[in-house]
């Protein structure tokens, strides 16, 4: 039983290691005068990590965005946009979003993606 | 401006130049350059320009014609002159400075989006918003081999989904799947089910009503069976005989997303029918399949996911429901208790998922199936599975296409706890090791080969290893 599991250990062991090693993910930041909050946004079926953005009103919000398997979409309905994110593997996408007026965006996945598609949704609140 | 000399030689008294050409190339020689100017210049100084250059125009065109000018070209210069005038008047609105939130009422005008970088892939491209979502679907056909059957090849699953967008608050959702290929009546062919046919209500993120044929959220593959979300031809058997995907059945819930990575979902669907248990497949032949569903007896099932990085999900999920509705006097009570967890990280990843359940009244529903249909069916009052996977991929990072190997442990049996006065068959005690590639010409589209090395505690009955060949996609 012991030895059927080394194969799965090294495996393990492998992703502790590179995980090790992971860089830490960059929040925010600012970039020549104008204060840009930059935020990543990962999706995978059926949801947005981080699923509620939090910025300040009329601060340009720069989301890249990426996918941790297959193709999505990324509409926010109020911003009249709606972009494709890669698949895995295959590169990410940028937007930028700025509002003036502080409420709740709406954003969600618009390309099906499955089970949990109609579901997998977020938040940008403008504060 | 450097055709104004020629245009105003052209109209010496005495040229035959046909005098509405001459309005219309001085017209467009000091209007489209204006217009076409840098965006550094803005419009309102363009126009101010353009309206110089009319009067000068006018002024040249008096000149050129010894100081008369025809009604027919005074009028279309005051009808220029006019409409200048209108489109300054616009242009002096557009260009009004971004005002405060105060001052400026239409939401949609406050916000910019723009995207800035994209991949050069055709699908990076922004979309349209309508009613309907695009079909979409996935299909994956399998060969396999066990040394002891016949190899087979089978169009496995042929599924397509179909989605609708009422608005922005109500969402439909459906996938019918037609199974091994061919249906024909009274033969023991393939199934048609429609295994999601759904409403989503979109209240608060926090709290959303679903309602319709909805699937267990139990697992992982349950909810995320397309072939190319999971490694291995066929799906882990865990999830077959233990968890019994594709689980679905009709029902109503909540839905919700709690934020910081939380999220849960709580059901009451129909239940399983007991009558239809079994010692090798467990609970698998109960599911009723959303077909006139005997409602007497619901079940709730509940599942929390929890992802606070990319890449890591942790869930657990608890289904309970009365199985006896159709045994006499029985409520056969089954609780099915799971967890789950995966990470990936750049090329690695990890999966994992334990289940367990138990059946109450054991004893009595052995004891009824054996007196409807005079035999022994059995079944276990506890099952229990768990695997084990990892997988790497095997070609170099920003590949057009991917190569992972992978490498799976499960252990499963269905008898793992009998009722008192029946004994476990051992040759349901199962384990197994399944190596296998999978092969992403597209993220959308895999190759897919395993190799399954199967074991379990029986002395007598051995099993056969298999090995299994598959394609399929999504889209």
């Amino acid at each position: 039983m012991k030895i059927r599991m080394i194969p799965l250990g090294l495996v393990l062991l492998l992703i502790g290691l590179e995980a090790g090693r992971a860089p830490a993910v960059p929040i925010t930041k600012k970039t020549g005068t104008e204060k840009v909050q930059k935020v990543r946004v990962s999706a995978e079926r059926f949801h947005f990590i981080p699923s509620r953005i939090r910025v300040k009103r009329g601060t340009l919000l720069e989301i890249e965005l990426s996918s941790q398997d297959t193709f999505h979409g990324f509409r926010i309905p109020k911003a009249n946009i709606d972009v494709t994110i890669p698949a895995r593997g295959q590169g990410k996408i940028k937007i930028r979003f700025r509002s003036r007026k502080a409420g709740r965006y709406p954003f969600e996945c618009s390309r099906p993606c499955g089970a949990g598609h109609t579901m997998m949704r977020g938040n940008i609140i403008v504060e | 401006m450097k055709y104004l000399p020629i245009a105003a030689m052209a109209a010496r008294p005495g040229s035959n130049f046909p005098i509405w050409v001459l309005v219309t190339v001085l017209v467009v020689s000091v209007t489209v350059p204006a217009i076409a100017n840098p965006p550094e210049e803005s419009l309102e100084h363009r126009l101010d320009r353009v309206e110089s250059n009319l009067e000068r125009l006018i002024g040249l065109l008096a000149d050129a014609l010894g100081g008369t000018l025809g009604e027919d070209v005074k009028g279309e210069l005051q009808s220029l002159a006019a409409e200048l005038k209108t489109i300054r008047r616009q242009v002096s609105r557009v260009e009004e400075p971004a005002p405060e939130a105060e001052a400026f009422p239409e939401e949609e005008a406050m916000v910019v989006a723009e995207v800035v970088a994209a991949p050069d892939t055709p699908d990076a491209s922004t979309g349209l918003f309508g009613g309907s979502m695009p079909m979409s679907g996935y299909m994956e056909m399998h060969v396999n081999h066990d040394g002891l059957n016949p190899t087979t090849l089978d169009f496995h699953r042929f599924v397509l989904n179909l989605g609708h967008m009422f608005g922005d608050r109500v969402r439909f959702w459906s996938e019918l799947e037609l199974e091994h290929g061919l249906i024909e009546g009274g033969a023991p062919t393939g199934e048609l089910e429609l295994e999601q046919a759904y409403l989503d209500f979109l209240i608060d993120p926090r709290f959303n009503f679903r309602a319709g044929i909805l699937l267990t959220p139990v697992g992982i593959i349950n909810e995320r069976h397309e072939p190319t979300a999971f490694h291995g031809v066929e799906r882990p058997f865990v999830d077959e005989v233990i968890l019994p995907t594709t689980w679905f059945a009709g029902g109503g819930g909540f839905v919700g997303d709690l934020g910081g990575g939380l999220s849960y979902k709580t059901y009451v669907m129909s239940s399983m029918d007991g009558s239809l248990f079994s010692a090798e497949e467990g609970f698998r032949e109960g599911r009723q399949k959303s077909f006139l569903e005997n409602a007497r007896n619901l079940a709730w099932v509940g599942r929390v996911d929890y992802g606070p990085l990319p890449g890591l999900n942790l869930g657990t999920s608890y289904w309970t429901g009365e199985t006896g509705f159709h045994l006499r006097d029985l409520d056969a009570r089954l609780r099915i208790f799971e967890f789950d967890g995966r990470y990936r990280f750049n090329r690695f990843e990890a999966r994992g998922q334990f289940a367990m359940t138990h059946l109450d009244q054991a004893f009595e529903v052995n004891a009824s199936i054996r007196r409807t249909a005079g035999i022994n069916p059995n079944i276990a009052r506890g099952m229990r599975g768990f695997y084990l996977e990892g997988s790497s991929s095997l070609v170099p990072s920003g590949s057009s296409h991917d190569l992972v190997g992978f490498y799976r442990y499960e252990n499963f049996d269905t008898q793992f706890r009998m009722p008192q006065g029946f004994f476990p068959l051992s040759q349901f005690d199962r384990s197994a090791h399944i190596l296998g590639l999978s092969y992403f010409p597209h993220p959308d589209v895999v190759l897919k080969v395993d190799y399954n090395i199967m074991r379990n505690a029986s002395r007598v009955v051995r099993p056969r290893n298999r090995w299994n060949l598959g394609i399929g996609w999504w889209f």
